[in-house]
């Protein structure tokens, strides 16, 4: 413990300089504008960030992705509260008690209950962070062939239910679909160019960067460009800074949220707006003041908040451990790693040992910006909302350009950025989540590779692959995952509980 | 609001034809990724061992895209996705609205743009992107060029300006190579 302090401590001193104090405010203010900005979500900022700063040294790199992801998630707090939109969808149940508030003249109180709340939910999944990502990378040590290729599926099929909770066969196709585009390109056991047909471009693969900004960055421009334009309604900003008292009173909340929102977090592929909803949802039902929920409850806005900045530490704990992320933004969070020569995964504590300290150091001093900074410029910065969204887009399309490019000077990767843009667009249009597409591009040579190796040590008997104890209860939940969400397992169950409550109502009588 | 404003969320009666649709091309893209697959050399000739061979991941994701695409069908043949009717007038009506003729000219001007990349100068290029994007918004066709003009300078002006920043801070500051 006083180990891992000292360590902390040393990571934080070589942090303190001033280019890197000048990197962090920077990077935090960029991220809590494109947050606040409806159609510009965390993931577009650091996909972009990470393609803009590939050159810079590898934990400068990582810092300045960590602050503005940390920053883009609780500036889309700021348009939930001021104009009743998510800057993110993550800050979609902040709108919730948000906008209410704002409505009732006390828009910059529920900012500065924003900050606070978003500031110590990030602060306990920090912790988290600290004490599980060695705990698991650990524990993953153990893992093989057959739990890694299990642990791939099941990350497909959990991310596909919960970001389509209500129509998951969608999820799911969505999920697969990414599996195979990470298939396209030149293999890793022969190297045989699959589903290239002569293209001397395909053969490299779908670079993940490229095609996330499309997903996150083109399809949004397109989509914002769709919708009618955003009426803002001119919130007076008073004072912002929150009242001690109404933060300690809902301490149980805090903790509570800051809990539910980094294990939902942790869960691969799911991000920060589920962790946001669920922390609401547990806040709205163990409230003792559950009828002030919708219309300005300060507890149910530290709830949304708290949850979705818990999720982002939590998002990062199994990138770090397992080199399967938590969210969309932890998924190019991981890309930029790898660019930048870190493997993540449970080889990351033996070939980086310092690297997760470093990791929890970025956090915590990015969490801090966002404290100060968002409690401060607060009336500037929101002028911000009232660029017109035909003066924005243009301009953020160039970014994506620039941001595609920027790795390998590929024209090529510009088109893979429009293509992927056009299916995101699509995808979107129907229903289809993307976040499981993403997730599939960046499991699929983990599959392709496990799959293979598996068949190859059982001799193609496949048996072996479900009998190992963690595979089989990977196995399970996979198996549970997808059969709970089928209409003759609810009926099931539904007539289960009606049989046990006749049965009970007898006994009673 | 414009007509057609608030029609830009797919109905649910559309989203089971768009389903229907969805669901027999998956069924065709599944069963192609499955063909193709199993095509692929095991290099058993060299010695390889044939669980190795690329095509078997590939085969099975195949598979299973198209049994996710024939579920897609069937529940959309139940919720009656299959009675499309195609006709001229009705996609006239959908790209008379003004939601799509948003979409389009966005597209159309990206694209455009994407495509346009190395054959002219970047800044010229990206000058001319942007300041065509937000006149594309902006101006009524209805008044003349005249009534309208400081809507044009300040377009220009911006579109010079933002473009310029973009290519010097990228360039120098961020040492990026530009398209």
């Amino acid at each position: 413990m006083l180990q891992g302090l000292t360590e902390l401590g040393q990571q934080l001193i070589g942090f303190l300089t001033l280019r890197y104090i000048f990197d962090i405010l920077w990077s935090t203010q960029l991220g809590i504008i494109v947050g606040m900005l409806p159609g510009l979500t965390a993931t577009m900022g650091v996909a972009l960030m990470a393609t803009l700063t590939y050159k810079f040294a590898t934990d400068h790199a990582v810092l300045i992705l960590i602050c503005m992801y940390i920053g883009a998630i609780y500036g889309g707090s700021r348009t939930a509260i001021l104009i009743n939109i998510p800057g993110t969808p993550a800050n979609a149940a902040t709108t919730v008690d948000g906008y209410p508030l704002a409505q009732q003249g006390r828009a910059g109180e529920a900012m500065g209950i924003a900050t606070t709340g978003s500031f110590l939910g990030s602060l306990f999944g920090m912790m988290m962070l600290a004490i599980f990502t060695p705990i698991i990378g650990n524990a993953a040590l153990n893992f093989f062939s057959f739990e890694y290729l299990w642990l791939t599926i099941f990350g497909i099929i959990i991310c596909g239910t919960l970001t389509a909770p209500k129509d998951p066969l969608k999820g799911w196709i969505a999920g697969f679909f990414g599996l195979f585009v990470a298939t396209i390109g030149m293999e890793g056991m022969h190297a045989y160019r699959r589903f290239c047909f002569g293209n001397v471009d395909l053969a490299g693969g779908i670079a993940l960067l490229p095609a996330m900004i499309g997903v996150f960055g083109f399809s949004e421009i397109l989509m914002v460009m769709k919708q009618p334009a955003v009426k803002i309604v001119s919130n007076k900003i008073e004072k912002v800074i929150p009242n001690l008292r109404d933060i300690t009173r809902y301490w149980q909340t805090i903790i509570r949220s800051g809990l539910i929102g980094t294990i939902i977090g942790a869960i691969p592929g799911v991000g920060e707006d589920i962790g946001a909803w669920v922390s609401y949802d547990f806040a709205k039902k163990v409230s003792k003041e559950k009828e002030k929920f919708g219309k300005g409850s300060i507890e149910g806005l530290i709830a949304a908040e708290t949850g979705n900045n818990a999720a982002v530490a939590g998002a990062i704990i199994p990138v770090l451990s397992l080199a399967i992320p938590g969210s969309a933004p932890a998924a190019v969070l991981l890309g930029a790693m790898i660019i930048h020569g870190i493997r993540p995964g449970p080889l990351l504590m033996i070939e980086h040992p310092d690297f997760v300290i470093q990791v929890v150091a970025m956090f915590l001093l990015a969490t801090c910006a966002m404290f100060i900074l968002g409690l401060s410029f607060t009336r500037l910065f929101c002028k911000i909302l009232i660029i017109p969204r035909q003066k924005l887009m243009p301009v953020i399309f160039c970014l994506c350009v620039i941001g595609a490019y920027a790795l390998s000077s590929r024209i090529f990767d510009i088109w893979v950025m429009a293509v992927f843009g056009l299916i995101g667009y699509a995808m979107k249009e129907m229903n289809y989540p993307v976040a499981p597409a993403v997730l599939g591009i960046i499991l699929g040579d983990l599959l392709d590779k496990n799959l293979r190796r598996s068949l190859i040590l059982t001799g193609g008997n496949i048996i072996p692959l479900f009998t190992r104890p963690i595979s089989f209860v990977l196995v399970l939940l996979i198996v549970f995952t997808i059969v709970s969400r089928m209409k003759w397992f609810e009926q099931i169950i539904s007539f289960f509980k009606n049989r046990l409550k006749i049965l009970l109502r007898g006994k009673a009588h | 609001m414009g007509r057609g404003e608030k029609n830009d969320k797919m109905k649910p009666k559309n989203m089971d034809k768009a389903d229907f649709n969805t669901s027999i091309f998956l069924v065709i893209f599944g069963l192609a990724i499955f063909l193709i697959s199993i095509r692929m050399p095991t290099f058993r000739n060299l010695g390889a061992n044939p669980y190795s061979a690329p095509g078997i991941v590939p085969a099975i994701l195949g598979v299973i895209i198209s049994i996710f695409g024939m579920t897609l069908f069937f529940r959309s043949v139940a919720r009656k996705g299959y009675k499309i009717h195609y006709s001229l007038s009705g996609i006239k009506k959908i790209i008379i609205k003004r939601p799509i003729q948003r979409f389009l000219i966005a597209l159309f001007l990206s694209l455009s743009y994407v495509f346009l990349l190395r054959k002219v100068d970047y800044f010229l290029l990206s000058s001319a992107y942007i300041f065509i994007f937000i006149l594309a918004y902006e101006i009524n066709i209805k008044k003349s060029i005249i009534q309208q003009n400081k809507t044009i300078i300040f377009a220009l002006a911006e579109a010079v300006l933002i473009a310029g920043s973009i290519a010097v801070v990228f360039r120098y500051l961020f040492l990026v190579r530009l398209p």
